[in-house]
């Protein structure tokens, strides 16, 4: 009985909390779709460059060698592919980034813990931030397209986004898995900037054609069922490397 | 069976000891054979773990000796033997363990034991007993194919430790590459799967370890590796300390040393704790460097404390005793006060935290003015305490600080409590230096004064202002008052030729400061002499007048002209000029402006070293006051940044040093005596450089008398006073093909078979040079540079000259004024052009611009026009223009500019063959000549002339036409047989010369005076003009004149 109260109250106060962040990200939210594109475009660019976290780490963990950095390379950690993403209706999409980076954010916190002195390895924080604030946008422009995030069905390749537990691996092992990890991470900011940017051009393409087809109808029609392309079938062409 | 289980046991307790009891007496070795229980690995920490028996054992302790046995591979390989001994209870489980270097993953190990009795209450046990039986030690590992597995797969160790990483390799798998971050790596093969490689001495690489990887040339890409986490070594704290500042809390600190954190949760920080040994208490630190100790116990006075940091890997400890109050750290002083008792006194006061009276402090008292400690003492104080500065500096900002100790025992000093302040002004206390500088200006002394700010030191306070009082020595109760604002250091006065004193003081807000005098007397502006000869004269008769020492001069006209200007100027300024005046004057007041027209004191040349000049004197009198060097940069600017030096009454040299000496500068130094009066007597003028240089310009040259064989080459522009160096002279360098030099010039042969002739000028005043012996209509050049002890000036372009020619000249002095009279001519007819036109030539009209004349060409069509063939004429009618009766006809008419040509009017006949006293001219028009050889269709032909009149156009040109009629007519008159001669009729549609053209009247019958006809004439094509003046018969005109025809 004593354990269980400390467990409800913790329980309750992150129920709070996050509805209160919730909340907060709510009243924040800007009612402009362009610029708010604009933004999430301009947040995937930045941290779809490995300049922002992975030749960081790659340095700090010395694996700056061309077999490790060959290695870190070549097996990367799957994320949704260009084409998946591209596939993927709005509505899905806008989900999908939010769940990857749900637990991108999950394994740059695990990540942390290895690194007691965050003073070493500052840009990991930083990217955090920089992840949280893309997931309050993408919170935003679902909204402001009257959609609730929902936990999409995992795709094939999504499954990877997560490192695998079963079995602990060694701290060699480790660090080269979170390295590509960071490696798909990057590749896959790099995506969702180019389908945020597509969406801009077509917005813009749309909107001097034909002011009244905008999102909505493709949002509509993206949210009757998630139907990747056929591309995206294919294991191997999900996976990509970051630019 | 009960019974049973019970005696079991009896009776094994009674066998037991009587079989060793036996075994005693029969002498038999006893033998205790240990038993291994467990043998247990530790993979991470390559531990293994044994823990054994000893059955059988009869006592309840024994002590015993262990061999342990570890062999490697196989049994019989045997790595290790160590010998344990220990005490043995009955039934005790015994540990022991071992690290083995190799991971226990890639070999295996056996292992086994045997003791011995090494207890003296006991019977030796002479020898071991067996061995257990060999326990293996393994660790189950299956490495698939194609694969490889590193063993350890991390491993924490410290700096310049050893480390053996050991490989199992997969099946297939061959050619297996290591590299230690970017270096390769070797092992040694163990058997056929295992292989070594040992790493002695690692060192720290990073926090985040040192990666090791291998990789197979048949496998998958993927490296195989592991991570060594070198740790640095733990360092043992330095400079541990506790003290105590209010005796409830001890501040213990240490220096740590490196921070051995590694990351990927290998080993944190290491950690510190203290351990006091009296109390026994223990506390581990939050901080790195210090630890903060509450006094829980007040009677303590000793203290033992340990300070231990510990890593995963060492633990260090260092240990301090240490009674409390000697650790006494007091705090910094409080309520310190400063209060100024006057300009030059500050008390100050302080208070310390203190246990009570009876406690004596040592305090450390400081002035600090600018950053330097001025002053520094040591006072033995209680809980309060003052202290009093004197000697102080009036307006100055100081900074005063106290710190106190224990005295009794001294551990530290506290820290400084410190306070500034200021000490309030005072008058200043030291006299300006002052100088002067005094030039004659219309008849009056315009003087320049100069001070220099007083030191701090010595201003006491911010100056404000500068007085001036100028006493007239003459008038001594005429004295004026200036005064001169801060911080002008220096201003100008107009005065007249008397003698003045000048009181020169500067106030601040508290006083003025003791004042400088200077006399001047009235010769100040001719300083530039030197009193000599008659300087002996005064002092025979100090008392002598004006003008007894005006006869005392007349008699020695040597020394000086009474009548000269320095004479006259001697008035003091008065309006009263003259004897009656300057009687009125004594000697010692009025000789110097008299005795200056004496001897000019001469400049001497010095040099000067970098460091500056040494100026030395000769004393004019044996009581000088004492000495002053002034001195400023010769320059072209008229400003002079006035320096000064003064110096004591012995001094006959001085070494004169500035920053602002540059070489190539001319500095003039002037020494001057100063009298007991205050008065001022030049003695020397010296000018000299600190560097001299090559001179920075050569002279702009000015060619005179050029002729064609010397010319003359002068500079006087060129100032030599104001140069980088003093001036020795000139060199002339002059340049020619196959010249010959002078003979006082050196002669130096060009490559370009020129020759160099250098002249060399050894007086710098003389500034021009005469060059001679020059060919004429020859090239030359040349170049005139001065030259100094530095060098000569810059090598610049030579200037060209060309000799003239011998004659040129001549030729000169004749077409010069020959080309300005034509010159003069051609402007003045220029000028009078119109008038001579008007007079001479007046304007005829073109017959060809005539309206007419272009009313007929403008009717195209030739059947408009009638044709003369077509007419018939009946009558022939000269048309005479006539002359309104205003016009006064010149007989002698002017000839057309253009296109008259002049023929001698004697050869013209006239009607009645004689010839009139009134003299003409006649034309003759080529115009017309020209147009009527070129119109062919209906002009003249040069050809006999045999077309009746009917058979000439009516419609041609008037001119023809009228030639024509002048034909038959002139033909009529003469009745001359010309009709077979061949004529060019030359007419003229003559305008009037005198009257208006407009009034020509064609049916005018009668001659009219002053017609407008000019005179025509025909003439024959083909004749010569000589034959046609020599042919009357061939010649006709009609004359229009007055009265004639």
């Amino acid at each position: 009985m004593r354990a269980q109260l400390p467990q409800r109250t913790l329980l309750s106060l992150a129920l709070s909390l996050l509805f209160l962040s919730v909340a907060r990200t709510t009243r924040r939210c800007p009612s402009s779709f362009p610029q708010l594109l604009s933004q999430l475009q301009s947040q995937a660019n930045i941290t779809g460059d490995t300049g922002s976290l992975l030749e960081p780490y790659i340095r700090l963990q010395n694996l700056n060698t061309p077999t490790l950095r060959a290695a870190c390379a070549e097996f990367p950690v799957t994320f949704p592919s260009e084409d998946t993403l591209r596939a993927l209706s709005k509505p899905r999409f806008l989900s999908t980034v939010q769940a990857t980076l749900g637990r991108v954010l999950q394994q740059l916190s695990a990540l942390a813990q290895r690194f007691p002195k965050t003073r070493a390895f500052p840009e990991l924080e930083k990217t955090r931030g920089n992840v949280q604030g893309i997931r309050n946008n993408v919170f935003c422009i679902a909204q402001l397209l009257n959609h609730s995030l929902e936990t999409p069905k995992p795709t094939q390749a999504s499954s990877g986004a997560s490192l695998s537990t079963a079995t602990t691996p060694s701290i060699f092992q480790t660090k080269l898995d979170s390295c590509r990890f960071l490696w798909g991470y990057h590749g896959f900011m790099g995506s969702v900037g180019k389908v945020f940017q597509e969406w801009r051009d077509g917005s813009n393409r749309s909107r001097r054609h034909s002011p009244r087809r905008g999102l909505l109808p493709a949002w509509r029609k993206g949210a009757s069922r998630i139907r990747p392309s056929r591309s995206s079938q294919s294991p191997m062409s999900r996976v990509q490397a970051p630019r | 069976m009960a019974f049973s289980a019970v005696l079991h046991p009896a009776f094994l307790l009674v066998v037991l000891p009587l079989k060793a009891s036996l075994s005693e007496v029969l002498g038999e070795p006893f033998q205790l054979i240990p038993e291994i229980l467990t043998v247990s690995i530790q993979s991470k920490l390559q531990q293994v773990n044994l823990q054994w028996t000893v059955p059988n054992l009869t006592h309840q302790e024994l002590k015993m000796g262990f061999q342990i046995e570890i062999s490697r591979m196989n049994a019989s390989n045997i790595i290790w033997v160590e010998d344990y001994s220990t005490t043995v209870k009955r039934n005790q489980v015994l540990h022991w363990n071992w690290k083995s270097e190799i991971p226990l993953e890639c070999v295996t190990h056996f292992i086994r034991i045997r003791a011995m009795v090494d207890d003296a209450n006991y019977p030796p046990q002479n020898s071991w007993s067996n061995w257990s039986s060999w326990k293996e030690v393994s660790v189950q590992v299956s490495v698939a194919p194609n694969t490889l597995l590193i063993f350890p797969k991390s491993k924490l160790l410290e700096e310049g430790s050893n480390v053996t990483i050991c490989l199992l390799y997969g099946q297939y798998l061959y050619n297996v590459s290591c590299m230690l971050q970017k270096e390769p790596i070797h092992g040694e093969q163990l058997d056929s799967h295992v292989s070594l490689i040992k790493l002695n001495n690692v060192v720290f690489h990073s926090h985040s370890g040192t990666n090791i990887y291998c990789q197979a040339m048949n496998a998958t890409k993927t490296p195989f590796g592991t991570v060594l986490f070198v740790s640095k070594v733990l360092e043992e704290p330095k400079n541990f300390s506790c003290e105590t500042q209010d005796f409830k809390t001890l501040k213990c600190s240490w220096e740590p040393g490196v921070d051995t954190a590694l990351t990927w949760s290998q080993q944190d920080s290491q950690n510190y704790t203290l351990y006091e040994s009296f109390s026994g208490r223990s506390e581990l630190s939050d901080h790195r460097n210090s630890h903060n100790w509450k006094i829980t116990e007040e009677s303590q006075e000793t203290y033992n404390f340990t300070l231990t940091t510990e890593n995963n890997l060492r633990k260090r400890s260092v240990n301090i005793i240490f009674n409390l109050t000697h650790r006494v750290h007091l705090k910094a002083p409080h309520d310190v006060t400063l209060e100024t008792v006057d300009a030059k006194k500050a008390n100050m006061t302080w208070k310390m935290h203190s246990r009570g009276d009876n406690y004596i402090l040592l305090c450390q008292v400081e002035l600090q003015h600018e950053t330097e400690v001025i002053h520094e003492c040591n006072v033995s104080v209680h809980m309060s305490a003052s202290y009093l500065f004197s000697d102080l500096e009036p307006d100055t900002e100081y900074k005063a600080r106290v710190r106190c100790a224990d005295a009794n025992h001294f551990w530290k000093w506290s820290d400084w409590a410190q306070k500034a302040f200021s000490t309030p002004e005072a008058a200043p206390s030291q006299a300006l230096d002052v100088w002067r500088q005094v030039r004659s200006e219309n008849g009056s002394h315009v003087v320049t004064l100069f001070w220099k700010p007083l030191l701090k030191s010595q201003a006491n306070g911010k100056i404000v202002s500068y007085n001036i009082v100028v006493e007239n020595q003459d008038r001594p109760s005429e004295a004026e008052h200036y005064s001169v604002q801060a911080p002008a250091l220096g201003t100008q006065l107009s005065l007249d030729m008397c003698s003045y004193k000048i009181h020169i003081t500067a106030n601040n807000s508290m006083g003025v400061s003791p004042e400088s005098v200077m006399a001047l007397s009235n010769d100040s502006g001719h300083a530039s002499y030197r009193v000599n000869k008659v300087e002996a004269i005064s002092h025979l008769k100090p008392r002598l007048t004006l003008m007894s020492l005006l006869t005392e001069l007349q008699k020695n006209p040597g020394i000086v002209n009474p009548q000269s200007p320095a004479m006259k100027r001697y008035t003091c300024g008065q309006k009263a000029n003259g004897v009656d005046m300057l009687r009125s004057h004594t000697l010692q007041q009025c000789y110097p402006s008299v005795l200056a027209a004496k001897e000019e004191v001469h400049e001497k040349r010095i040099k000067g070293t970098k460091d500056g000049f040494h100026i030395s004197w000769e004393p004019l009198s044996g009581d000088a006051l004492g000495y002053v060097v002034d001195w400023c940069a010769h320059s072209r600017d008229q400003h002079c940044d006035l320096k000064w030096k003064n110096l004591g009454p012995n001094t006959t040299s001085t070494n004169i040093t500035s920053d602002a000496f540059k070489p190539g500068v001319r500095y003039n130094f002037r020494i001057f005596e100063k009298s007991v009066q205050q008065n001022a007597q030049l003695l020397e003028k010296q000018t000299g450089y600190t560097q001299e240089l090559a001179p920075l310009e050569n002279p702009k040259v000015i060619i005179n008398n050029f002729t064609s064989n010397s010319f003359i080459l002068s500079w006087p522009g060129y100032d030599s006073d104001f140069q980088s160096a003093f001036i020795e002279g000139y060199r002339v360098y002059l340049k020619s093909k196959e010249m010959q030099c002078h003979p006082k010039g050196k002669r130096t042969s060009l490559s370009d078979n020129s020759v160099l002739c250098e002249y060399e000028i050894k007086d710098p005043e003389q500034k021009s040079f005469t060059v001679e012996n020059l060919q004429p209509e020859s090239l030359y050049e040349f170049l005139v540079t001065p030259y100094t002890s530095a060098g000569q000036g810059p090598n610049e372009t030579f200037t060209k000259v060309t000799t003239p020619d011998e004659n040129s000249h001549m030729l000169l002095k004749i077409i010069l004024p020959m080309t300005l009279c034509v010159l003069l001519i051609v402007i003045a007819c220029y000028w009078k052009s119109q008038w001579v036109k008007e007079k001479c030539y007046p304007d005829i009209p073109n017959p060809y611009k005539s309206s007419i004349l272009s009313l007929i060409k403008s009717k195209k069509n030739p059947h408009l026009i009638m044709n003369v063939k077509d007419c018939i004429p009946d009558v022939l009618e000269v048309i005479n223009k006539v002359e309104g009766p205003k016009t006064q006809c010149i007989v002698s008419g002017k000839p057309h500019n253009e296109d008259v040509s002049i023929k001698p009017p004697s050869s013209v006949p006239t009607e009645d063959g004689s010839s009139g006293p009134v003299p003409f001219m006649f034309f003759e028009n080529f115009t017309y000549d020209q147009s009527a050889f070129d119109s062919g269709s209906h002009g003249l032909n040069p050809g006999p002339l045999k077309d009746t009149p009917g058979q000439l156009g009516l419609l041609t040109p008037p001119d023809k036409l009228l030639n024509v009629l002048e034909k038959d007519y002139m033909k009529s008159l003469a009745e001359s047989p010309t009709e077979e001669t061949s004529l060019i009729y030359v007419s003229q549609l003559a305008s009037p010369m005198c009257g208006d053209k407009d009034s020509l009247v064609t049916n005018s019958p009668k001659p009219v005076h002053c017609s407008g006809y000019k005179r025509q004439m025909a003439v024959p094509g083909r004749l010569p003009s000589l034959a046609l003046s020599e042919s009357n018969s061939l010649t006709s005109m009609i004359l229009l004149g007055q009265g004639e025809q």
